[in-house]
């Protein structure tokens, strides 16, 4: 089993498959040279001209050179007119070719010319002497060496010292070349570059096969979902690049998993939060109703200031619940933010209408100045007005002699900042119902989330809280 | 007739409190103690205050079914639990959300509120000043004269909006986004030029408005 799936595994092989490209290429010379030569000379034999049938028996020149020696052996010790009788019998049976011996003295004893006047056309450029010199005879072999025409020589008895002369045999060039290879035409070439062309194609299909993929899966990883985590993709061949996009895929799962966790752990904190929010609001619901009811009683004066302030407190008390189980869930960085670009100023508008009512029943005058060209950070709405609620809720709480409750747009050293500020005693006095400080923290915290900064200069005669984008983070800074 | 209102709330001392106060401000309450039969039992019923935390079916759930059974009901969410998310949630179908412990005197401004602005409640005529709105029949008198005091399709859709938020200081942005129906453009003077020709309509001294009050910095507000 385990043998099988190596073998499929090596079949699938992205470097299987290149081997077997290379291989093929190799091939090229050995294999597909001559199959190619073969094809283009069938192709000829098929569609050329074919050269006339009296050619084929000078088509095997082994052959007839075999043929010429053994006669010339046959003829050791024969008187000159035997062998003159056996030429001419030979000159009949090979009628285009010229035959001719010259015997042990040099002198040409017989010359047989071919009929055929094309092929004495084309013999006659060698000259034969009667009487052989050394130089003539050395003229006629460098004459020969040319193929042009076929010379075939013998000594007769096939041996040079029987010292009985020498018979040739002349075949026109043109009666020879009709079966050789016809030179390698352009024809040829063309076939050659398309093969090439082809292995270049199959190489380059290859390759491009593979980046193609490649590219999918780099896009796959750099392009990031809703959740911030890239999207599984379809895993293709069960090649190399497959089973890198198979370990991707997982790798991807394992992340949303771990997301997912993360989530239902953040669901889990919310849950007990707003389960203990319900469980220590209701009785304060109760208490107030209660309260209601009891002061719809005839009582003394001190009774109904009695009645008035367990309902302040019971709203601070609510308030604290809210910031303390606020507070839980952003200390533990299990609370997402809802980031986006809004219009800090509109916020800031929408937040002090809302709390205009009750400063105004405070007897506060509220100085509002947020006249400008629209400020956009990047913030978590909810969260924000929140902040917004504690700082206004401490100046109505903890600044309520001031009187006053200040809103603006501002520029601090070149930067746009909001500023909310009262003419409170400021943060080290006493106030009645100042507490752990747990809505600063709250403001802190959020603040750092949504990447702003905040300073607080408090002096006696009153409080400012300027609220602006925290500077770029400096990574060279140590 | 007066005006029904369903009550869903599992605690039985907070149900039999609210329920008594909101007897005693002549409204007929229906007290549930589950979400179950609340569809049915909001049939003649002219709003809903449905609690957040219930055994069984949750108060989102329960006001969902209620909105798809009664589009027109309005619906106020009571929750003791305060996570923004949660009133987002429910904040989605609801139309007002109130936080315990709440004030009784605060649930019954808002219920008000609400009637009002459904105009679930016997549409009587609303008295603003010298002024005489009759809400049901969109006709805004002057009190002394009788006078009609006609408006264009803007100014009454911006006055209608004020008086929808009554006593409620609304934003330019909110104002003009409710009316025109597009974002607001920083530095645009659509709205205080329609807001000055309302104003020479309706007020007796243009130049100290008496009845569409600028809060300096903030927006407008029309007091009740």
């Amino acid at each position: 089993m385990r043998r099988t799936g190596q073998l499929r595994k090596l079949q699938s092989s992205l470097l299987t498959r290149y081997l077997l490209i290379i291989i093929v290429a190799l091939l090229f010379i050995p294999v597909v040279l001559p199959l190619s030569l073969a094809g283009y000379d069938m192709y000829n034999s098929w569609a050329g001209e074919k050269p006339p049938e009296e050619y084929a028996l000078y088509s095997n020149i082994a052959g007839l050179e075999e043929m010429w020696h053994k006669e010339a052996l046959e003829l050791h010790g024969q008187i000159p007119e035997a062998i003159s009788s056996r030429l001419q019998k030979l000159g009949r049976s090979y009628p285009l070719a010229r035959m001719f011996w010259v015997d042990g003295q040099g002198k040409t004893r017989l010359t047989l010319t071919p009929d055929d006047p094309r092929m004495r056309e084309e013999l006659s450029t060698g000259m034969i002497p009667p009487q052989w010199s050394a130089a003539e005879a050395i003229a006629f072999m460098k004459e020969s060496a040319k193929q042009d025409p076929l010379a075939i020589v013998a000594f007769v008895g096939d041996e040079m010292d029987a010292g009985e002369g020498f018979m040739v045999m002349q075949i026109p060039a043109v009666v020879t070349k009709a079966y050789q290879f016809k030179s390698v035409g352009s024809r040829y070439v063309i076939v050659l570059l398309v093969f090439f062309a082809l292995f270049v194609a199959v190489s380059w299909l290859f390759f491009i096969g593979i980046r193609k993929r490649l590219l999918r899966l780099q896009t796959a990883m750099s392009f990031t979902g809703g959740a911030g985590i890239p999207q599984p993709i379809a895993s293709g061949r069960a090649d190399e690049i497959g089973r890198l996009e198979e370990a991707f895929n997982s790798m991807v799962a394992e992340l949303s998993a771990s997301r997912q966790r993360e989530m239902e752990e953040e669901g889990l904190r919310k849950r007990l939060v707003s389960d203990l929010s319900h469980d220590l609001r209701t009785p304060l619901t109760v208490i107030r109703s209660h309260l209601h009811v009891l002061g719809k009683e005839a009582l003394s004066q001190r009774g109904q200031e009695s009645l008035q302030l367990m309902d302040v407190r019971i709203d601070s008390l609510s308030g604290l619940i809210e910031n303390l189980l606020s507070y839980n869930l952003l200390s533990s960085g299990r609370m997402t933010l809802k980031l986006e670009q809004k219009d800090v100023l509109r916020v800031l508008r929408e937040s002090a209408a809302a709390w205009y009512p009750l400063w105004e029943k405070e007897g506060f005058e509220a100085a509002v100045d947020l006249e400008a060209e629209p400020l956009y950070w990047v913030i978590d709405e909810s969260w924000f007005r929140r902040i917004l609620d504690n700082l206004f809720q401490n100046i109505v709480r903890h600044a309520h002699d001031g009187q006053y409750v200040g809103v603006r747009a501002d520029v601090r050293e070149g930067k746009r900042v909001i500023v909310i500020s009262d003419h409170g005693k400021g943060m080290d006095s006493a106030s009645e119902s100042k507490g752990a400080g747990l809505g600063l923290s709250i403001v802190d915290l959020l603040l750092k989330r949504m990447e702003l900064e905040w300073r607080m200069d408090s002096s006696p005669q009153g409080t400012s809280i300027v609220i602006g984008q925290a500077p770029e983070r400096n990574l060279n800074k140590i | 007739m007066s005006v029904t209102l369903l009550y869903v709330e599992d605690d039985r001392e907070i149900g039999s409190a609210v329920s008594a106060d909101l007897r005693e401000r002549e409204y007929a309450v229906r007290w549930l103690e589950s979400g179950e039969g609340a569809v049915e039992a909001a049939a003649g019923c002219q709003l809903a205050v449905l609690d957040v935390m219930l055994p069984g079916l949750d108060g989102f759930t329960v006001g969902q079914r209620l909105k798809r059974a009664y589009p027109g009901l309005p619906i106020l969410m009571l929750s003791a639990r305060a996570s923004i998310d949660d009133k987002l949630q429910g904040l989605e179908f609801a139309d007002d959300y109130l936080t315990k412990p709440f004030h009784p005197d605060e649930l019954a401004a808002r219920i008000e509120v609400l009637l009002r602005r459904t105009g679930a409640a016997e549409p009587s005529p609303l008295v603003l000043k010298h002024l005489i709105v009759y809400e049901g029949n969109n006709v805004i008198q002057e009190a002394a004269t009788g006078r009609e005091i006609l408006l264009t399709g803007k100014q009454f859709q911006i006055f209608t909006y004020l008086l929808r938020h009554l006593g409620q200081i609304l934003t330019k942005e909110q104002i003009y986004e409710a009316v025109w129906g597009e974002a607001y453009m920083e530095g645009d003077k659509t709205l205080m030029v329609h807001i000055r020709y309302l104003r020479e309509k309706l007020e007796l001294d243009p130049a100290a408005p008496e009845i569409i009050e600028t809060v300096r910095g903030i927006g407008y507000r029309v007091r009740a």
